[in-house]
């Protein structure tokens, strides 16, 4: 009796350990999946990919796609789930830590956020694509932003615009035009509001959108006096306390709260309700950025998209904009071939998921098919592009927690918390440092 | 039961008890009823039940590939519960039967388990199932469920353990049962209540939970109720949205509701039952 | 958050230790005879050897696989700088702590979690027993009122959150369209938008799902007194007040302990609605403990700093349960 006790115990706990693993996984329903020697063209496999944000109607990277690549290679099925920002990034740490992390998933640039490209590749989580022909296709400006050292691990098919919308009724309707620099830009918002207009509106409940605003400023106010300002934060050449840098740019951002042109409940409202709002006519101007021109066409008005101008007197104007955030492929994974074949095929710039990956409107592509016919919205833009007068994002360029630090500050400044623009950018300066001294 | 009299006192109090349950599922009367309007319905939704149709339960049912959900919900719960009333139970038979120094630092060792949140222990928790090759399905998130559910429901069991008689035990050796049968069969039966607590209490947080699953779940078909809620998220305050965002809602809660309605009694009994001494 | 609710529940069975199953008497009467030539034999050690441990092998392997060990990591992590991705970290000794002391993260933490706990505390025991102690006399329709209580904590927290943003939203969300409906002006009603408000908010929700449970227990705690008793305290003179404050609390001064001790511990681990309705908004105001620790490690990518937090936060829950354990017990024993 003694030794049966014994047996069945020892027997529960192995199969308690084994059987949440190994054992359960009898009843998926692909068997293949497990298999080592998927690349082969016959055996069906399944490529996991998981991305940031929330699935639209008909969405691209969960419906379309998935539908696409099955057309493309009848062996391969591509399963894509989807979940939002912040339980994207819980979970592709928690699984890239139990070392089950999906076969693709989305990186952002540089040192952009939790999934930023440099710091996967440096702890060594994703699979260089330097072979590929989409790397010459995309190009140095395409690649250069995920290129940790001598590998590159996945291309921007396009850029990735920060601007303002605007309902272009509401602006003629009081015969304005479009500003281009901070005096008329706020001259317009003075006169939106005298019309009765509510001049922006913008969803500070989700503190990410406020980059939106702040970054577009940036670019005009920061960058082209100081290029390498962000490179000279790691050196200590330059700091965020400096006086005319960020210290204006979020004063001249926090004038548009004080003066009430974005709407006072903004900190109570979401990014999806002041896009709703916003195509619902309740106010005249949103910054959001060129993946949101999708849902914001949809309105019944005439819609404007314009750089923010942060510029004043001798100042030039300058846009926002950087390569788009994109699938990397994980160096666990055990169908890195035919990920990279899945990669390769749609950022080719001819073929049909290309086409549809351009038709939805996902991004504003620099190559291929699609890049002759640049969308009006964004001619602006591009103009500025060509003519070397964008920045790319700040948060870029600086460790994932300044700007967290920045956005609850600044959150606490318009929440009328007494917080000072000082304190902000001292706190800034000092996560700064204590990220990059680790 | 006392005769009913219409004391004003009385008639003052179930108005107040009135009020205040209309006032507490106010809320869910209008998630309710929104969710039985079409998508498109933008008419505010203070105006109950004005219209009647299941489109917005159709969208919200294939966007959260119900069935799939549900069947994954019910397997990764019904799992757990069994495998967290068998492990609990065994390990507060020693716990609650030997009295040493052994036993009693087992029952604080086990005590200490409530304290920790899981959030702290997350990553190294995903390491050590990294390390032990543990594959990422929808079993995966159960270890969690069960290490989480070991603390309060060995307690409870040895708590109950403590008061079954130990010369039913002590019968039963002499008439020659082993360790085993006795705890499977003279033990074991005894501690129902104990085990509609377990089942009620612990069952209820775990089809609840969308922190593991979402962590430990990779494939989109293996995802369970509450992780397909979260592609909602963005839905949460967009009007247009909100007919098949509510009617995700009442979806998601319709299961335990069931059980509810089903188990009222041994809900009620199995909350009071860790709690109230005899 | 999921791990507070169980072990929310969890307390409630470590309270109830000493449940009594009612042991019938007649059956205890039969077995002395076999107890007594049992101890002449000196059987006790022969019917509980020390090989029934086995029986507590399973649980515990899964809880030092899975919570001892991991802990023992946490701690370990607390003195690097690990990003939570990159395993090669260095040591950096205390400079974790001295971090989040200094730049105010504990400070705010500590300060929000007390606030959240007290709130809900207060609010979640007050409710349960003013309805308990309403339901427990003669009221019809008892199960009804009941089960609407009760109902809320049923939901899942992310449902209950997405349920919450709606009557909170500003603009069209169900408080603003009510506050309209009377007539009054709601456009400035902003609940999770202010920060003066958004921590009383969530705490409000949590309250809202989980008051139902602790009403539960208080009605069961009522109904064990003995109406004898009650009856007795009538006779005497008692109003219905004074038989509430000198008879009934006094008696039921071991669920109230327990209710108590259990919102304070699900007080302590806030984190679910910080988590899905504010993202810790607006600016720092609805951080808890726990939420900072999550938001460190995840947004910042300071495994460390945030292993650093936990750390303290362990023992912060540590010394108040402990704490709150040991006056439970001692009034238990007074009674």
């Amino acid at each position: 009796m003694k030794k049966l006790i014994a047996l069945m115990l020892s027997g529960i706990l192995i199969a308690s350990l084994a059987a949440c693993g190994s054992g359960a996984a009898a009843p998926t329903a692909a068997p293949s999946q497990d298999s080592p020697a998927a690349a082969a063209p016959e055996e069906k496999i399944v490529i996991t990919v998981l991305d940031s944000g929330s699935a639209q109607e008909n969405d691209f990277e969960t419906e379309t796609l998935p539908r696409l690549i099955s057309a493309k290679y009848p062996n391969v099925t591509v399963e894509a789930s989807k979940l939002p920002d912040d339980q994207y990034y819980t979970a592709l740490k928690t699984k890239i830590a139990s070392g089950e992390a999906p076969d693709m998933f989305r990186v952002a640039p540089k040192g952009a956020g939790s999934n930023s490209v440099i710091t996967l590749a440096e702890a060594g989580y994703l699979a260089p694509i330097n072979e590929l022909g989409i790397v010459e296709l995309a190009g140095a400006s395409g690649t250069d932003a995920f290129r940790v050292g001598s590998n590159v691990y996945t291309v921007s098919s396009g850029v990735s615009i920060l601007g303002t919308y605007v309902n272009m009724d509401m602006l003629k309707s009081l015969s304005l035009s479009i500003p281009t620099t901070w005096a008329e830009f706020l001259d317009v918002c003075q006169k939106l509001k005298d019309g009765g207009i509510q001049p922006i509106v913008m969803g500070d409940k989700d503190m990410y959108v406020m980059q939106f605003g702040m970054y577009q400023l940036a670019a005009s106010k920061v960058y082209p006096k100081n290029p390498a300002y962000d490179d000279q934060l790691r050196t200590g050449e330059t700091h965020f306390t400096d006086t005319g840098s960020w210290d204006t740019v979020l004063e001249m951002y926090d004038t548009l709260y004080k003066n009430g042109y974005i709407d006072s409940s903004s900190l109570g409202i979401s990014q999806q309700q002041s896009q709703q709002m916003f195509v619902d006519k309740q106010a005249a101007m949103t910054f959001d950025g060129s993946w949101s021109a999708p849902t914001l066409r949809g309105a019944d008005f005439e819609l404007g998209y314009y750089p923010l101008p942060g510029n004043e007197g001798s100042e030039i104007l300058c846009a926002s904009m950087a390569p788009g955030s994109n699938w990397a492929i994980y160096s666990g994974s055990k169908h890195i071939d035919a990920c990279k074949n899945l990669l390769q095929y749609w950022f080719d710039g001819e073929s049909d998921l290309w086409k549809a990956y351009v038709d939805a409107d996902k991004a504003v592509v620099t190559y291929g098919y699609g890049s002759d016919r640049v969308d009006v919205l964004f001619q602006p833009f591009m103009e500025l592009y060509n003519n070397d007068r964008a920045y790319y994002w700040c948060n870029q360029g600086w460790p994932a927690g300044v700007e967290n630090e920045m956005l609850a500050k600044f959150s606490e400044l318009i929440g009328g918390q007494n917080t000072t623009v000082p304190e902000i950018t001292k706190a800034m300066q000092r996560k700064f440092e204590e990220m990059v001294a680790g | 039961m006392r005769k009913f009299r219409l004391k004003p006192q009385s008639v003052l109090l179930h108005a107040f008890l009135l009020c205040f349950c209309v006032l507490i599922i106010y809320p869910l009367l209008i998630v309710l009823s929104s969710s039985l309007r079409p998508p498109g319905n933008m008419d505010s939704p203070l105006l109950l039940f004005n219209q009647f149709s299941f489109a917005s339960y159709i969208r919200a049912f294939e966007k959260m590939q119900y069935p799939k959900a549900l069947l994954n919900s019910i397997l990764t719960s019904g799992a757990s519960v069994l495998v967290i009333v068998l492990f609990s139970s065994m390990a507060a038979y020693p716990v609650s039967r030997i009295k040493s120094k052994t036993s009693r630092f087992l029952y604080y060792f086990f005590i200490a388990g409530l304290i920790v949140p899981s959030q702290m222990v997350v990553v190294p928790v995903a390491q050590m199932i990294g390390r032990l090759s543990i594959p990422n399905n929808r079993f995966t998130p159960m270890i969690m469920f069960i290490t989480c559910s070991l603390p309060f429901s060995t307690f409870l069991y040895a708590g109950f353990m403590k008061s079954v008689p130990v010369e039913i035990e002590e019968s039963a050796y002499i008439d020659g049962a082993g360790l085993w049968t006795r705890f499977a069969w003279f033990v074991l039966p005894l501690l129902k209540p104990a085990t509609v607590s377990v089942a009620i209490t612990q069952g209820m947080w775990i089809w609840n939970d969308y922190f593991y699953p979402m962590i430990f779940v990779t494939r989109r078909d293996q995802f369970s109720i509450p992780v397909v809620m979260l592609q909602f998220l963005g839905d949460r305050e967009n009007p247009a949205q909100w007919n098949i965002l509510f009617a995700a809602c009442v979806l998601c809660a319709l299961p335990l509701i069931a059980v509810f309605a089903v188990m009222q009694k041994q809900f009620v009994t199995g909350i009071a039952a860790g709690a109230v001494k005899g | 958050m999921r791990k507070a609710y169980s072990s929310l529940e969890s307390l409630r069975g470590l309270c109830g230790l000493r449940i009594c199953l009612a042991g019938s008497r007649p059956f205890k009467r039969e077995v002395n005879s076999v107890k007594s030539r049992a101890k002449r034999l000196g059987l006790n050690s022969l019917t509980f050897p020390r090989r029934m441990y086995l029986f507590a092998a399973p649980a515990l392997a899964l809880f030092l696989v899975f919570w001892v060990f991991p802990l023992i990591q946490m701690f370990f992590y607390s003195f690097t700088n690990f990003n939570g991705i990159n395993f090669n970290y260095d040591f950096v000794g205390l400079k974790n702590f001295v971090n989040i002391f200094k730049d105010g993260t504990l400070g705010n933490s500590i300060r929000n979690t007390l606030v959240y706990t007290i709130v809900m505390v207060g609010a979640s025991n007050l409710l349960g027993l003013a309805i308990a102690l309403a339901l427990n006399s003669n009221i019809r329709l008892k199960t009804l009122f009941r089960t609407c209580c009760y109902i809320p904590a049923l939901f899942s927290a992310i449902v209950v959150g997405f349920i919450w943003s709606y009557v909170y939203m500003p603009r069209s969300g169900l408080l603003v369209s009510l506050i309209t409906l009377v007539g009054g002006d709601a456009s400035k009603l902003n609940i999770l938008g202010n920060h003066k408000v958004a921590l009383y908010g969530i705490a409000l929700v949590e309250v809202w799902k989980g008051f139902g449970s602790t009403m539960i227990i208080y009605l069961a705690g009522l109904q064990t007194l003995d109406e004898n008793l009650l009856e007795a305290a009538r006779i005497d003179g008692c109003n219905e007040w004074q038989l509430m404050r000198l008879v009934k609390l006094p008696l039921i001064s071991a669920t109230i302990t327990i209710n108590v001790i259990l919102s304070a511990i699900g007080g302590l681990k806030a984190f679910d609605y910080a988590f899905i309705m504010t993202s810790g908004g607006p600016g720092k105001a609805t951080n808890t403990l726990m939420f900072n620790v999550y938001r460190i490690a995840f947004n910042e990518q300071l495994m460390g700093k945030a292993s650093a937090l936990s750390v303290i936060s362990f023992f912060c829950i540590i010394i108040v349960t402990v704490l709150m354990l040991y006056v439970m017990n001692k009034r238990e024993v007074e009674l």
